[in-house]
């Protein structure tokens, strides 16, 4: 068992920050690298060597190139790697370049990252330990009597999807045998005008799903524990929002059922460190496997205070060899908790990103409240990386409590600078779908209002508004006019507006 | 003509969606709800910025843009938008938009199938002819959307990273002289 004195972080933002919290919290040494693009980031202050790559003049931004990563953590004696979450976290290649250079890859095996990371491989280990699966037809279908066939095997509804292209063109929910072959021609003739391709093949429709993950940790002995899932549904367009674990839809039944199939997966692909197995669930609670992840993921806090296990503290100690020491009968589940991904994001513009400085930032801190972060008051949000600026983590003592909390501490997070997802989380405490737990995956798509806001807001809004004109427009002593640059008014109007009055 | 007090003892802040907020001048540091008096505080610290007190909280808050005698300001993380009137100049706006043939709303809509790369607006926001509001990559090419009228956007339906076809509504605009 090789011991790990010193990791390199080939990552930056909120998780380098929280590698290294708990890599210094275990007297291991951490390596960050500072880049041009964000000189003066927060994670640079946490770690206790930092590699000056802002010289660096490659076009391969340096949390992607490989070689420059294995020739920095050979200059800097790093035992270890950890890739954190995005990046390189999921390229078997580099973690088999790291084994080759003798240093420790903080993760699975670049073989099980491999296959797991191949769907078709995956699907294929699944499919053969009897994990439920969304079954698919195994090629495109030639006509509509092989349609017919194939959906009557995989149980309707399904869905006709064009092999060639994506968007929703080519692609047909059907529920009924008899709509089958009408359809079927539909979606081909839909696809070949849309991609020139009239291929098109069919999947098991799950409708309105739940997404459900199980969290999984395996040691280089063979061991595999779950540690309960995350309920993961509230998203918009494959991102996550937030999360919370556990989730409502399950009973302990159901967790120890799925658990044992994640288990199971993990198994059979001999994987080790931390991974996710996802799940969709859908209302008459079948579920079926979608596909891993073979890294730490962004939303890991939340079975943290669950369960009172470090991830990455066990993710260090099963790279360095040490045998898994919890059993599954020891995980527990203590409570509840809940994650919402404070993004530098305009929800009145759908979301789209709102890259800037942070001019004030001020983050709560109570005792149920955990916040992971990589930014500072001054900090920019950039377009070239991702736009969190913070992750807010509450814990209550059950769902109700948490949902509490959470209110609570939305109410505490200051941001000026940039607009966040805050009064969208703001909204979905208060939503009803929200709080009985009955919300699925297509929750966001069918919103009508992305965001919350009090009734007397807007009239503030409007105070101030009114207070800016007069103090502008009809202050006493002089007509007040700022010519600063956001401003364009024009005197000789304003002239001609009061002298009607 | 220019001295003295002008004889105006109301204003009306209309926001975006024609919310119509009346307050009394001269102006007091204070909102009435239903029965209620609440005092309203604007107010600036080094930690915090500029931020509204009210109903003994702090409240994020930042003049976005002003025009003339339109507003944006964001108050606790939202975007408002709002045009200032007297009540003559209301009377006004209210009459010019009875006028016969005139188009109240103007939907933009995707000219050609495409993926939406950028949301150039959100509600509220004011636009002139002319103005890009979105952008549509087609055919390999990024084109603009442009806005053919003035006015307010009332809804924002495209969103980035998303694929539209044609005749898809985008934008919708309340159409402003």
């Amino acid at each position: 068992m090789k011991k790990i004195k010193r990791i390199l972080i080939a990552n930056r933002g909120e998780i380098a920050v929280r590698i290294m919290k708990t890599a210094r919290k275990m007297g291991i040494k951490t390596i960050a690298i500072k880049t041009a693009v964000e000189p003066s980031a927060m994670y640079l202050s946490y770690a206790d060597i930092v590699y000056d790559n802002t010289e660096d003049e490659s076009e391969i931004p340096v949390f992607l190139n490989i070689d420059r990563i294995i020739e920095i953590a050979k200059k800097t004696d790093a035992d270890a790697i950890h890739p954190g979450y995005g990046f390189l976290a999921e390229n078997a290649y580099f973690a088999d370049k790291c084994l080759d250079n003798g240093i420790i890859f903080i993760g699975p095996s670049p073989d099980s990252i491999y296959k797991i990371g191949n769907k078709t491989i995956a699907r294929k280990i699944a499919l053969a330990n009897k994990i439920p699966m969304a079954m698919g037809s195994q090629d495109n279908i030639a006509n509509e009597e092989e349609a017919v066939k194939i959906a009557e095997k995989i149980g309707y509804p399904v869905i006709i999807k064009a092999a060639s292209g994506g968007g929703g063109r080519g692609m047909r929910i059907v529920r009924n045998p008899e709509d089958m072959e009408k359809l079927f021609i539909i979606a081909s003739r839909e696809a070949e005008k849309a991609f020139n391709d009239p291929s098109v093949f069919i999947e098991k429709y799950i409708e309105n799903p739940k997404h459900i993950e199980f969290q999984i940790l395996g040691d280089k002995k063979g061991n595999i524990i779950h540690l309960g899932e995350r309920e993961c549904s509230i998203q918009r367009k494959h991102q996550k929002l937030l999360e919370e674990a556990p989730s409502c839809a399950l009973d302990e039944k159901l967790r120890e059922e799925m658990g044992m199939m994640a288990v199971k997966l993990a198994s059979a692909a001999g994987y080790y460190s931390a991974g996710t197995v996802e799940f969709l669930l859908d209302s008459d609670r079948n579920f079926y496997f979608m596909e891993m992840n073979t890294r730490i993921q962004v939303e890991h806090p939340v079975t943290e205070e669950i369960t009172g296990i470090d991830l990455i503290e066990q993710q260090i100690r099963i790279a360095a060899g040490e045998e898994l020491k919890i059993k599954q009968s020891d995980v527990k589940i203590n409570g509840w908790a809940i994650e919402c991904r404070i993004n530098a994001e305009d929800v009145q513009a759908g979301f789209a990103p709102d890259p800037g400085k942070i001019e004030k930032l001020s983050l709560p801190d109570e005792d149920y409240i955990r916040v992971d972060t990589g930014v500072t008051e001054g900090s920019v949000i950039v377009p070239s990386y991702d736009s969190m600026i913070a992750k807010l983590i509450v814990k209550g003592h059950d769902r109700r409590d948490a949902l509490k909390k959470c209110k609570l501490a939305l109410d505490k997070v200051w941001i000026k600078g940039v607009k966040t997802t805050l009064p969208f989380f703001r909204m979905l405490v208060r939503h009803p779908k929200f709080i009985d737990g009955s919300f699925t995956t297509s929750f966001i798509d069918e919103l009508n209002q992305y965001y919350y806001n009090s009734e007397y807001e807007e009239m503030i809004a409007a105070w101030l508004a009114t207070k800016l004109f007069i103090e502008e427009n009809l202050s006493e002593d002089s007509i007040k006019l700022d010519f600063s640059e956001s401003r364009e008014i024009n005197p000789w109007l304003l002239n001609k507006r009061l002298s009607q009055f | 003509m220019t001295t003295g007090k002008p004889k105006i003892n109301k204003l009306y802040a209309i926001s975006s969606q024609n919310s119509k907020y009346v307050f009394s001048l001269p102006l007091k540091n204070v909102i009435k709800i239903g029965k209620r008096k609440y005092e309203i505080k604007l107010k600036h610290d080094e930690k915090f910025g500029t931020y509204i007190l009210w109903k003994n909280r702090k409240y994020p808050v930042e003049v976005v843009r002003s025009r003339q005698n339109k507003y944006e300001i964001l108050f606790n993380d939202i975007s408002y938008t709002f045009t200032i009137e007297t009540p003559f100049g209301y009377k006004r706006l209210k009459v010019l938009s009875k006028q016969k043939g005139k188009k109240e709303k103007e939907f933009i809509k995707a000219p050609m199938p495409g993926k939406i790369v950028d949301v150039l607006v959100r509600e509220g926001s004011q636009v002139l002819t002319g103005e890009p509001v979105a952008v549509l990559e087609a055919m390999k090419m990024q084109n603009e959307i442009q806005s053919p009228v003035s006015g307010t956007v009332i809804k924002v339906s495209a969103r980035p990273n998303t694929n539209v076809v044609k005749d898809d509504i985008l934008v919708e605009i309340k159409v402003e002289a």
